[in-house]
């Protein structure tokens, strides 16, 4: 758990400092996940203490969010406003893009098989 | 044993950091059991019974935000590391690919910009404020990606963050019927698309579809965190 937290942490500072050194507006967390992915490729294969920890912390990844979502309280009036015309439109949209991407994997993927 | 002080140690409680901290952890818990019972219906996504409850508990005994945030955010500060752990995953989904990847990335490019473009024109259409607008750009990246990425494109967190969950919870509703009505069969088809238009939500959704579309949907949402991530920050 110890070293996958290490890692975890390390990569974060380090994609963050990527991310400064060539103002870049990529978060810092972001920035590490890719290195972190590119990191693993060049390896090749997964250290069992990685997988132990992600196994441990992913689950609760939803739990991290929930602060800063709470923050919505502020944006009361924004939403009894909006909140009605915003439903619509992320209905419409994703009503409009799950075909849209579906239908062009299954096609291209019959075209390869 | 004269007077015991109610009144102080009452506010004592609730303007400690640990009750922010113990309220979201108790109402989390209390999320995930309803999801359980309720055979996991994407309605009582634990995120949203948690966040709901939490606003609840904090209008009633008049506690701000930021009071509230005060111990609340050490849990906002592990967002960062364990968005770096999604590598693993993503790493490990990483083989299903296969021969299918310029599939997997063309549906993802274009499935992903019609879906987010729709969304953003037609808040321009309505007329919404801008803050909406903004917020509306990050709406199929899973929230932990939106709640790093929307300030930095002129949207704010908690909005995204809002926006994000309703778009996955309606795409986790309509997607097995959407699928059925326009013949799309295929598992690896089902899960891009549930990844691309709902993110997280739909993962776990795609899951219960099957192993296929879980892992692709995975991908697919890694991917366009990433590339909204990449390009968003430059387009605007």
């Amino acid at each position: 758990m110890l070293k996958g937290l290490i890692t975890f942490c390390g990569f974060y500072l380090l994609g963050d400092f990527v991310s400064t050194l060539f103002g870049l507006p990529i978060p810092g967390s972001v920035m590490g996940m890719l290195m972190l992915f590119v990191f693993l490729i060049l390896r090749g294969g997964l250290p069992k203490s990685l997988q132990e920890s992600s196994q441990a912390l992913l689950p609760y990844l939803p739990l991290f969010i929930v602060p800063a979502s709470v923050g919505i309280i502020n944006y009361w009036s924004l939403l009894q406003a909006e909140g009605l015309a915003l439903l619509f439109i992320i209905l419409v949209s994703v009503v409009i893009g799950l075909p849209i991407c579906g239908w062009i994997m299954q096609a291209m993927m019959k075209e390869r098989s | 044993m004269s007077t015991l002080n109610w009144q102080g140690a009452w506010e004592q409680l609730i303007n400690s950091p640990y009750f922010g901290l113990f309220l979201t952890l108790l109402s989390f818990q209390l999320g995930l059991k309803l999801f359980t019972l309720s055979k996991k219906n994407p309605l009582l996504h634990p995120v949203l019974v948690s966040v709901v409850s939490i606003c609840a508990v904090l209008l009633g005994l008049g506690i701000s935000f930021e009071q509230y945030y005060q111990g609340a955010q050490l849990l906002s500060f592990l967002l960062g590391p364990v968005i770096v752990a999604l590598a693993i995953p993503l790493y490990e989904n990483l083989k299903v690919l296969r021969q299918y990847w310029l599939a997997f990335f063309v549906s993802n490019v274009i499935g992903g910009a019609a879906t987010i473009l729709v969304a953003v024109y037609m808040t321009q259409w309505f007329g919404l404020s801008p803050e909406t607008t903004g917020s509306m750009w990050t709406k199929s990246i899973t929230t932990a990606f939106a709640i790093e990425l929307a300030p930095g494109l002129g949207g704010i967190a908690a909005v995204a963050a809002a926006i994000v969950m309703v778009t996955g919870i309606v795409g986790a509703i309509v997607g097995p019927t959407v699928f059925r009505l326009v013949g799309i069969h295929n598992a690896a088809a089902q899960g891009t698309a549930l990844g691309v238009c709902a993110h997280a939500v739909g993962t776990a959704r795609a899951l219960e579809l099957g192993s296929q579309q879980g892992a692709f949907a995975a991908l697919s949402m890694s991917l366009m965190g990433i590339l909204c991530a990449f390009l968003l920050p430059f387009i605007l």
